[in-house]
């Protein structure tokens, strides 16, 4: 029983957790660029605007998301024109993308509601799937989730490995000396908005070509917003939004399956915890550190950027 | 330079005004035509949605089909919140006189805006309070639910059935319980679990919440949101039998997996309505309709149902009809323990807004 | 110079900001009549019906103003604390708790009359929103946590209490288990005007309004959060009280958007429903931020955001575009302002 429990919750949280990790990365190489952007939750919807109406159209899920990061970035390249070159305030800029976001998709997904795709379908890890019991329920998923992790660590590898990611670090810490050391910081925070686009449109392709497979209008239903707060809760690191998204996502799989088993909990108290933890980590931790954000970023967050 | 900026701007946003002064009152009023009656329909959702808004949209497009005098005009998408007013108040602006506000959610702003406009009549679906130009309709489809039931019970493999159902509306509990009800009327071994989303369409919850009840084993998949799509898909996809809801479309979502599934077919009533409004003869009642009626519709059923299941549902059918049968006759005891209708007696299809309990057997918050 | 020299400068640079905004206006129009062009619809009859419905109609312009009045409140709810650069994203969360702790009141009190009903539930309104707020505002002040972050964090947090009320304990016995509160007493409806829904939350806007340009501007603390604006740390060692003002600025910041809660509830829906706003806080934040925290642009930029917003519905009903392509235009015109502000910088 706690067996089919634990794995029912497992799953879900993966399946939850996937599109928040992909887009939470997203906002994390943002961030660490020195650049807040709210408006995640509208290059989500693209991607999966973009990807659903490519999967109708060519039946193809492969170039489903493809075009769903190009759309994302393309999207995101908006934004970047806004706060890079003619430096609009981030957060006003972040919101405006959002409401343009839901508002291009609401346009440009008409005609797809209640398309029908096949999607993304499992893939059944070979020799660990044919685990008894457990191999099915843990290694049977679509190949956007097995990538998530590797995605992770990459991220985390280039933020912290290379000398790209190093300079990128450096123009969120500080843009100005950063240019100084020979860096360009606009290329550098165009090229991040750029991947960022891309892992934010396959988190909104993963929503519609493989969970959900179907469009329907804001579908995202605030994940976006959620990623923003994830990436606080991670401290703005990689791997540690992987135990982030697990955790957010496993909170939206915990209320579902607690249902499916008849416990009587309120699902809104339990979704609320998330995110009040997020302000008590950051209360408790980033007080004593109290720049545990990039510092420009910290100017963002204190108004004198 | 900056003097040059500011008057080219001066000047873009003169000719910007005027120009929009000048279109807005010199082109003619949207509808020219004469029209015997224009209705107003708000959906909360998409019209192509496979689901509860389609049903709707194409019983009003077969009103128009059948009365070629009838404008329509129709609004996607309308939150639940305060705009729902709003609009209406511009159709009736716009000379409708008969408004299907056509979401559980739109009742209460219906009211309000009933009350200012008495000369319009409405139409509420699912509704449960009445005014003297608002009326309610319904079709009562726990006998319905009571068919699937039996179809599911005699389908399962596993005697686990599930429900992905949006809120704990009580019309909604209802349907699921008949659903029990008629699944254990020939499966004594059945057990239906139950998960809310939260909301009227929310496909990524939905599908989390579908693949929840199928992990528990739940081999038979029901659906109480708008748009069945998802359910019905993930269902298929997992080898799992599906029961659809609102629009008979779905069924090709599920070739195989599919059981049954209860459909609206509006465009016949809407008709009514429309008749009954040009002719002077519209009054404002609660019209529960029923199996027998036009406007319900069971949906053929898919190869994996036994044939002797069928021919249990369409006796069961007759029955209903015939007012032989009831879906709720007592002793019904609720999943708490409690007995909720008495031996021998009947929860009448008028109170279903009152039953917020679910019924034993199920698994499930109706809170 | 002559101060009537000054004078007549400051009035020609409004002016020329004035038609520097008209014109980014006009463009962000034109941008959207292209947009429209592109999925085949025709721009002019939408702008057309845009405004005839609701600026050709006293009915269209009473719900203008009905959408403006919770624009207002939240713009404000932003732009008092923005003066000494705080940033409040909370104004939605904190409208949510101010219609909860009026829904409190008026489900508990619901046998008193209008005269202390609605006063009541009013002073509740502010509070919830305030106090909400003020958690940002303290975490902030003792320098634990941003007050961009948790505004945000808190606005997810509040919406889902709301709804763990409507769905729970405060459920509706008699609305066939449908989330949402038992109906507002009349007495606790605030009034509203000329058979319109105009309600008496327009005096709520329009005062807060006022007072936030009096105090900015004549008022010691106005002085006082200028120096904090222009240098914080110089301010406070000058013995001008910064913690006291951020708790403070945010509480009453709150308070507006909680006001706006409570409208929301009392006028328009007349009881509380996880549907209450349709992201009037964030919207509050851009006009804030549009407006440059100056009252009369408040007050322009509410009352351009409205018309748009309330303009969708037309678009639907006439020319079959999804109603929330309005939200396009509004952000075609902040990119427009966004772009174009910067460069001035």
């Amino acid at each position: 029983m706690i067996g089919s429990f634990l794995g029912g919750l497992f799953v879900g949280s993966i399946h939850a957790g996937t599109p928040l990790l992909y887009a939470t990365l997203a906002e994390a190489i943002e961030e660490r660029a020195g650049i807040v952007n709210l408006g995640l939750e509208g290059v989500m919807l693209m991607g999966a605007v973009a990807g659903f109406a490519t999967t109708v159209e060519t039946g193809s899920a492969a170039l489903g998301v493809l075009t769903a990061a190009l759309a994302g970035g393309l999207f995101n390249m908006l934004f970047g024109f806004l706060v890079i070159t003619r430096r609009a305030n981030q957060l006003a800029s972040g919101l405006a993308l959002m409401f343009c976001g839901v508002g291009l998709t609401a346009l440009l997904g008409m005609p797809y509601i209640g398309s029908q795709i096949k999607g993304l379908n499992e893939i059944p890890l070979p020799f660990l799937s044919d685990f008894p019991v457990v191999g099915p329920v843990f290694f049977n998923y679509d190949i956007l989730v097995y990538l998530v992790v590797p995605m992770a660590i990459l991220v985390w590898w280039v933020l912290f490995s290379t000398r790209w990611g190093l300079s990128l670090r450096a123009v969120g810490e500080n843009p100005m000396a950063a240019f100084a050391a020979g860096k360009n910081p606009y290329i550098l925070q165009y090229q991040a908005l750029l991947i960022a686009g891309f892992l934010g449109g396959i988190a909104g392709a993963h929503l519609s070509i493989a969970i959900a497979k179907t469009w329907a209008e804001w579908m995202t239903a605030g994940r976006g917003f959620i990623a923003v707060a994830l990436v606080i809760f991670s401290k703005w690191h990689p791997l540690r939004a992987i135990v982030g998204a697990l955790l957010f996502g496993g909170a939206i799989a915990l209320q579902l399956q607690m249902q499916a088993r008849g416990v009587p909990v309120s699902p809104f108290l339990l979704d609320m915890l998330p995110y009040i933890l997020s302000l008590a980590v950051l209360a408790v931790w980033g007080g004593a550190r109290r720049h545990a954000a990039p510092a420009s970023l910290g100017r963002v967050f204190q108004g004198t950027e | 330079m900056s003097k040059k900026r500011s008057n080219f701007g001066l000047k873009l946003m003169a000719m910007v005004a005027g120009f929009a002064l000048a279109v807005a009152f010199a082109l003619p009023e949207a509808s020219a035509q004469q029209a015997k009656l224009k209705v107003g329909i708000l959906h909360i959702g998409s019209i192509t949605d496979a689901g509860y808004n389609q049903a709707h949209a194409e019983g009003v497009q077969l009103m128009k089909k059948n009365l070629p005098h009838v404008e329509v005009i129709e609004i996607e998408n309308v939150p639940e919140a305060a705009d729902a007013e709003r609009v209406m108040e511009t159709m009736i602006k716009q000379g409708a006189k008969l408004i299907i506000p056509a979401s559980f959610g739109y009742l209460d702003p219906a009211l309000r805006v009933a009350k200012k406009y008495p000369d319009v009549k409405f139409e509420h679906p699912g509704g449960y309070k009445l005014a003297p130009n608002l009326g309610t309709y319904w079709a009562s489809t726990p006998e319905a639910f009571y068919l699937m039931g039996i179809a599911a019970g005699r389908t399962t493999k596993t005697n686990k059935m599930g429900y992905v159902v949006a809120l704990p509306i009580s019309f909604f509990l209802a349907n699921i319980n008949a659903f029990h009800l008629g699944a254990r009327s020939v499966n004594h071994k059945v057990e239906t679990r139950v998960v809310f989303t939260g909301t009227f369409l929310d496909p990524p919850k939905e599908a989390t919440a579908a693949n929840a009840l199928l992990d528990q084993g739940v081999d038979v998949l029901g659906v109480i949101v708008d748009s069945p799509i998802t359910v019905v898909q993930i269902a298929e996809k997992r080898a799992a039998y599906s029961v659809g809801y609102h629009y008979l479309g779905v069924q090709k979502f599920a070739p195989k997996g599919w059981i049954s599934g209860i459909a609206f077919t509006w465009g016949e009533l809407y008709t009514r309505f429309a008749k009954q409004i040009m002719e002077g003869t519209w009054k404002s009642e609660n019209k529960l309709g029923n199996l027998a009626s036009d406007y319900l519709t069971i949906a053929p059923f898919g190869p994996a149902v036994p044939g002797e299941a069928i021919k249990l549902v369409n006796a069961k059918k007759q029955d209903f009809i015939s007012g032989k049968a009831h879906a709720f006759t007592g002793p019904i005891k609720d999943n708490k323990g409690v007995e909720r209708v008495k031996p021998g007696e009947v929860w009448p299809m008028t109170l279903l807004g009152k039953m917020d309990w679910l019924v034993e057997g199920v698994i499930g918050q109706p809170k | 110079m002559s101060s009537a020299g000054r004078a007549l400068q400051l009035k020609k640079g409004k002016l020329a900001s004035l038609a520097r905004f008209g014109g980014l206006f006009g463009l962000a129009f034109m941008a959207f009549a292209l947009v429209l062009l592109v999925f085949g619809k025709n721009p002019i009859r939408a702008y057309a019906d845009i405004f005839s419905s609701t600026l050709g109609s006293a009915y269209g312009f009473s719900e203008v103003l009905v959408k403006m009045i919770p624009l207002i409140l939240t713009a404000v709810a932003t732009a008092l604390p923005a003066r000494i650069w705080l940033i409040n994203v909370g104004g939605e969360g904190q409208l949510y708790c101010g219609a909860l702790l009026a829904t409190w009141g008026a489900l508990n009190f619901n046998n008193s009359p209008a005269w202390i009903l609605l006063p009541l539930i009013s002073a509740l309104g502010f509070l919830g929103g305030g106090l909400w707020a003020m958690i940002s505002g303290f975490l902030r002040a003792r320098g634990w946590v941003s007050e961009t972050i948790s505004t945000l964090l808190l606005n997810y947090v509040a919406i889902l209490l709301l709804n763990f009320f409507v769905f729970g304990p405060w459920k509706d016995p008699e609305s066939a288990n449908y989330p949402q509160s038992a109906p507002f007493p009349d007495a606790a409806i605030l009034p509203a005007f000329f058979g319109m829904r105009v309600h008496l939350g327009a005096v709520y806007a329009l005062v807060s309004l006022i007072l936030f340009y009096l105090v900015l501007s004549r008022t010691r603390w106005g002085l006082e959060m200028r120096a904090i604006g222009v240098n914080a740390e110089a301010a406070r060692r000058n013995g001008i009280p910064l913690s006291r003002y951020i708790v403070v600025l945010m509480f009453i910041g709150g308070g507006c958007a909680g006001l706006a809660g409570m409208c929301e509830v009392s006028a328009i829906h007349g009881q509380l429903r996880p549907s209450l706003s349709p992201a009037y806080g964030y919207v509050g934040f851009l006009i804030s931020w549009m407006a440059g925290g100056s009252a009369v642009g408040i007050l322009a930029a509410a009352f351009l955001l409205a018309v748009i917003a309330a303009g969708g519905d037309i678009l639907q009903m006439a020319h079959r575009i999804p109603g929330s392509v309005v939200n396009i235009l509004m952000a075609l015109i902040l990119f427009f302002v966004l772009a174009r502000k910067a460069k001035g910088r």
